[in-house]
């Protein structure tokens, strides 16, 4: 890691480099010491570090509006709720979504989880080796995505190609102009492929989440159809990346990490603890963005009215202040109220689903393939932004 | 019950359903039909004290707070 992130003298940081996201806790920890309000390289947005800082921004949307004219980007034509509206109407849908993401209702969707992570270890075990994102994570959180919507298995990979036009555009193209034009053709495709599941739901209702939406009101009254497809593509495109980023970042910490890897495969129960710690360590998505409503001045930075500022979750969950010995990876850590998940009102809708595939797949994946390593020669390579592995070959002893 | 139980109370209004309560105590909190905090009971016996502490050190949102004025 360059030990000029950020600069001592301008305060600037760069956080869209594949480098700090294959090691951003370094940089995390001089943010939060000396560098509480730093402005992001290319952008020059306030990024905001501290725990409490981030926090108190995440609890009052009021000031720290999630409603931004540059997140309709995505290829989708409105914002996607309920993430990109601020309360009180977001309050509202989250009052009719939060039930259909409980922790109870994930529960329902578990035994199935758990047979598909089986079948994709099948696919790959005797080999000794795999590449562990395409072959693991980003199927996985896929197929729960398909599962909790009702919609066929069978549209795996069509799913898989239609996430990825939206969010890598430039790997569907050479042409530096084209991902925007990508991106806006694959938004359609998504949206025509939601209405044409909602039709289908219209006419005949099923027990699923896209009829529960078809049937769903606010203050008495129906939700419009846009309302739905603009929670359906939120829901596509929040629930894979993330949990497959998840994925990628704990099995490349444990397979560097073996005598952490060892204490969960050796007491089971640990799991859970552990997962919260990866994902307080890791903290895949590293920062969100918010809109500034009105001029404010922390410690004696001055944000100004309309900027987008980055809070920096990652950072915020290393922060000393708040965590014993917060650069260091504790399974037993028994104070442990990290962000990875945000807070306030737009906390994580799938964050129970997240956590129910995690402790799933991690589960069986360490029951069949309790030691690995990266692969002798080979370096995992991260993206920025979310922290996906995009690159984790590693290697077991097969047999 | 006795006067010397620890007592516990939380703030619904902070509560926005991280869970983490009702996974790490689920003998004192419950969760609601939106996944939000919902408290089993307010005097915690001695045997719970410790999955007490644990709930309360773990909300993100801080809505659980913990009094003990023993005498």
């Amino acid at each position: 890691m360059s030990t000029d992130n950020p600069d001592p003298i301008t305060g600037e940081v760069n956080i869209f480099t594949p480098d700090f996201a294959a090691c951003p806790q370094p940089t995390y920890r001089k943010l939060v010491d000396q560098c509480p309000v730093a402005r992001a390289a290319f952008t020059n947005g306030p990024v905001i570090s501290r725990y409490e800082d981030v926090v108190w921004a995440l609890r009052h949307p009021e000031i720290f509006s999630s409603e931004m004219e540059m997140q309709i980007a995505l290829g989708t034509q409105r914002p996607m709720i309920p993430q990109q509206i601020d309360p009180p109407l977001q309050t509202k849908f989250r009052k009719i979504l939060d039930p259909q993401f409980s922790r109870r209702r994930m529960l329902t969707i578990e035994p199935e989880l758990r047979r598909h992570a089986n079948a994709l270890i099948d696919g790959f075990i005797d080999a000794g080796e795999c590449e562990f994102n395409s072959a693991f994570a980003i199927p996985l959180p896929c197929t729960a995505f398909l599962a909790l919507m009702g919609l066929p298995l069978e549209e795996l990979d069509l799913f898989l190609e239609l996430k990825d036009g939206i969010i890598r555009p430039q790997t569907k193209t050479n042409d530096p102009d084209e991902p925007g034009r990508v991106r806006a053709e694959n938004g359609r495709r998504i949206y025509e492929y939601f209405e044409h599941a909602i039709d289908e739901r219209t006419a005949d209702p099923r027990d699923d989440m896209l009829s529960y939406l078809v049937g769903a009101e606010i203050d008495g009254r129906k939700i419009t159809r846009n309302d739905i497809l603009d929670i359906c593509f939120l829901m596509l495109l929040g629930g894979l990346d993330t949990v497959t980023s998840t994925l990628g970042c704990n099995i490349a910490f444990l397979a560097e990490n073996p005598e952490h890897r060892r204490r969960i495969v050796e007491d089971e129960a640990s799991l859970p603890n552990a997962i919260e710690e990866l994902l307080r360590w890791e903290t895949p998505v590293m920062g969100v963005p918010r809109v500034v409503k009105q001029d404010v001045t922390l410690h004696g930075f001055e944000i100004k009215e309309g900027e987008t500022v980055m809070l920096m979750l990652g950072a915020a969950n290393v922060d000393d202040k708040t965590f014993v010995h917060g650069d260091r990876v504790d399974f037993e850590r028994e104070r442990n109220r990290h962000l990875a998940f945000g807070a306030g009102p737009h906390r994580c809708l799938g964050s129970h689903l997240a956590r129910l595939e995690l402790v799933a797949a991690m589960e069986e994946w360490h029951r069949r393939i309790p030691d690995y390593a990266i692969k002798a020669g080979e370096t995992p390579r991260y993206s920025p932004g979310i922290r996906e592995v995009q690159y984790l070959p590693i290697t077991w002893n097969a047999g | 019950m006795r006067a010397d139980d620890m007592k516990i109370r939380v703030d619904l209004e902070l509560c926005v359903g991280h869970g983490r309560c009702y996974m790490m105590a689920p003998d004192i909190f419950d969760e609601d039909d939106r996944g939000h905090c919902r408290l089993r009971l307010e005097d915690i016996p001695p045997e719970l004290e410790e999955q007490a502490r644990l709930g309360e050190a773990n909300c993100p949102e801080g809505a659980i707070e913990i009094a003990e004025d023993r005498r």
